[in-house]
């Protein structure tokens, strides 16, 4: 290992308090002290990180209060650094993180909220993409229908909770009317995306929302036809297909190929 | 003069309605290589006035190389948005994978010259254009540096043909921090690298019972760092100056009456040739 990269490794392990870190020899006191000099450092990359979080996490900062938000920042920093300069990419693990943090086990939705916020935050910086032409469809044989896979817009998370996320989620905006939420209410299936400029929540019913995931998660229109009408016999599949294909969901799509005959 | 003001995220639906006259704009490049309506913004800004490309996230002095990757995200937004200027930092933020969201300090050494020249080359090669290299502050120094740091930079700009973007308070913070001489310190600048100055405000910390002084964006350009930027434009002629904050970002309105004190004070070194005292 070069001379830089042992020095830039020390001030790392230095910088996040890594265990076993030993002092970094190469900085001079200057009258103040090592230590004195890297913690000012590490005040800077922790308080600067904690805000990316927070920005990130309006609401789960808001529910659990900024002192506690910045300690579990503080621990998610030191374990998760951010991977590169994209702080907008910054935060991807903290749900699982959260729901793994023994502080904040009695939020049993906790989780499930930064899941949503994380969401909002995918949707509002994915790339662009051109939705996919329903005249590119009507070239296909009905009887290859079935074999249709679609790529979807890379906005799109799909989300279900046991606990009704959205109306916590509505009822922590700033200057929301709602102030009190049913925790028992039941729980939510959530399709959160970019359209035009925003970053849009559609609550949608188990069918529908069971066809997007399937179709999301690779899986051919026929598996995902039979996903959704096994919790709807009477979904109108077409139109849900024309919704779809109408509000931009679908990008692309591929056929997979024909089962050889036995 | 040729003043700008960097371009935060929460005033650009007022700079897009007021278009202000006679600024220019910076903005960081990290905060524009995701998808959203942002770019596009960005984009219809550029229409009115020029916009300068600044990067936080190439950490030129990392052992471990350039992240191509990002290089490339680089490039392409260079390409989008033909920026006047595009600058980096003296520094290095990404050690093992990971990256640490500081402008963290190099030891000034042959070693280390070596290595951020090769790095300089890289970048320009792969932005097809000159770069800007940026002064950080410092808090701390290593035993080992031997090089001062606008040497260090006078040298790597020799290298490399990169030029200086000057950092008036970083120079101001450093030098303070450590009792050395700013004078010195921009006499030590060869006039003709300065492509662009920074000012920014700075706080004054105590440390231990001695004053330690953090540029963190956040307030007024101080007294003593107005009065050594009209000593670097005596120097280095009137280059284009940037206006920064970053935190508690006050009203439009503040930044560019900060800027039109940068223009006040540019006016006779516009006068001046460049380089030549004005007194």
């Amino acid at each position: 290992m070069s001379p830089l990269r042992e020095l830039q490794a020390a001030m790392r392990a230095a910088l996040l308090d890594e265990p076993g870190r030993a002092p970094v020899t190469a900085i001079l006191d200057d009258g103040l002290g090592a230590e004195a000099r890297l913690a000012i450092y590490r005040h800077h990359v922790l308080d600067s990180l904690t805000e990316v979080l927070g920005a990130t996490y309006p609401v789960v900062r808001r529910l659990v209060d900024e002192r506690f938000f910045a300690y579990a920042a503080d621990r998610y920093i030191r374990r998760h650094p951010p991977a590169g300069p994209y702080l907008f990419e910054y935060g991807a693990a903290f749900a699982d993180f959260l729901a793994g943090f023994p502080p904040c086990a009695h939020l049993a939705y906790l989780p499930d909220v930064a899941r949503l916020e994380w969401a909002i935050n995918v949707a509002a910086h994915a790339p662009d993409a051109v939705p996919l032409d329903p005249r590119a469809l009507q070239g296909l044989d009905p009887t290859d229908a079935p074999r249709l896979r679609f790529g979807v817009h890379p906005s799109l998370t799909l989300l279900a909770s046991p606990w009704p996320v959205d109306r916590i989620w509505r009822a922590n905006l700033p200057d929301s009317a709602e102030t009190t939420v049913d925790l028992a209410a039941g729980g939510a299936r959530l399709a959160v995306c970019r359209r035009g400029e925003q970053v849009v929540l559609d609550a949608l019913e188990p069918a529908p929302w069971a066809l997007r995931a399937a179709l999301a998660g690779g899986r051919s229109l026929e598996e995902a036809a039979a996903a959704a009408l096994g919790l709807d016999p009477g979904l109108d599949l077409a139109a849900a297909l024309r919704a779809l294909l109408e509000d931009g969901t679908l990008i692309a799509f591929t056929l997979s190929p024909r089962e050889e005959a036995p | 003069m040729d003043v700008g003001i960097g371009l935060r995220a929460r005033h650009v639906a007022e700079v897009l309605a007021r278009r202000p006259p006679a600024v220019w704009f910076e903005v960081h490049a990290e905060n524009y290589l995701g998808g959203g309506p942002a770019i596009a913004e960005l984009e219809t800004v550029r229409h009115d006035c020029p916009v300068a490309l600044h990067g936080v996230g190439l950490s030129l002095g990392s052992a471990e190389g350039l992240d191509h990757r990002h290089l490339r995200r680089v490039r392409a937004l260079v390409d989008r948005l033909q920026p006047r200027l595009v600058s980096e930092h003296l520094s290095w933020s990404i050690v093992g994978g990971a990256y640490l969201n500081h402008l963290l300090p190099l030891p000034y050494t042959a070693d280390t010259l070596a290595l951020v020249a090769r790095h300089v080359e890289q970048a320009q090669d792969a932005l097809r254009r000159p770069l800007l290299i940026e002064n950080p502050s410092s808090y701390l120094r290593y035993r080992h540096s031997t090089i001062p740091e606008a040497e260090f930079l006078a040298e790597l700009a020799r290298r490399t043909g990169c030029g200086v973007l000057c950092d008036v308070t970083n120079v101001h913070v450093t030098c303070r921090n450590f009792g050395l001489d700013a004078g010195q310190y921009l006499a030590a600048l060869p006039a003709e690298t300065v492509g662009e100055i920074h000012l920014a405000g700075h706080s004054v910390n105590d440390a231990g019972g001695r004053p330690i002084l953090i540029d963190d964006h956040g307030s007024r350009v101080a007294g003593p760092v107005w009065d050594l930027y009209a000593r670097a434009l005596e120097r280095f002629g009137p280059v284009p100056t940037l206006i920064e904050w970053d935190t508690d970002v006050p009203p439009l309105a503040v930044l560019l009456e900060e800027a039109a004190i940068a223009g006040r004070l540019g006016r006779p070194a516009l006068a001046g040739a460049r380089g030549v005292p004005a007194a």
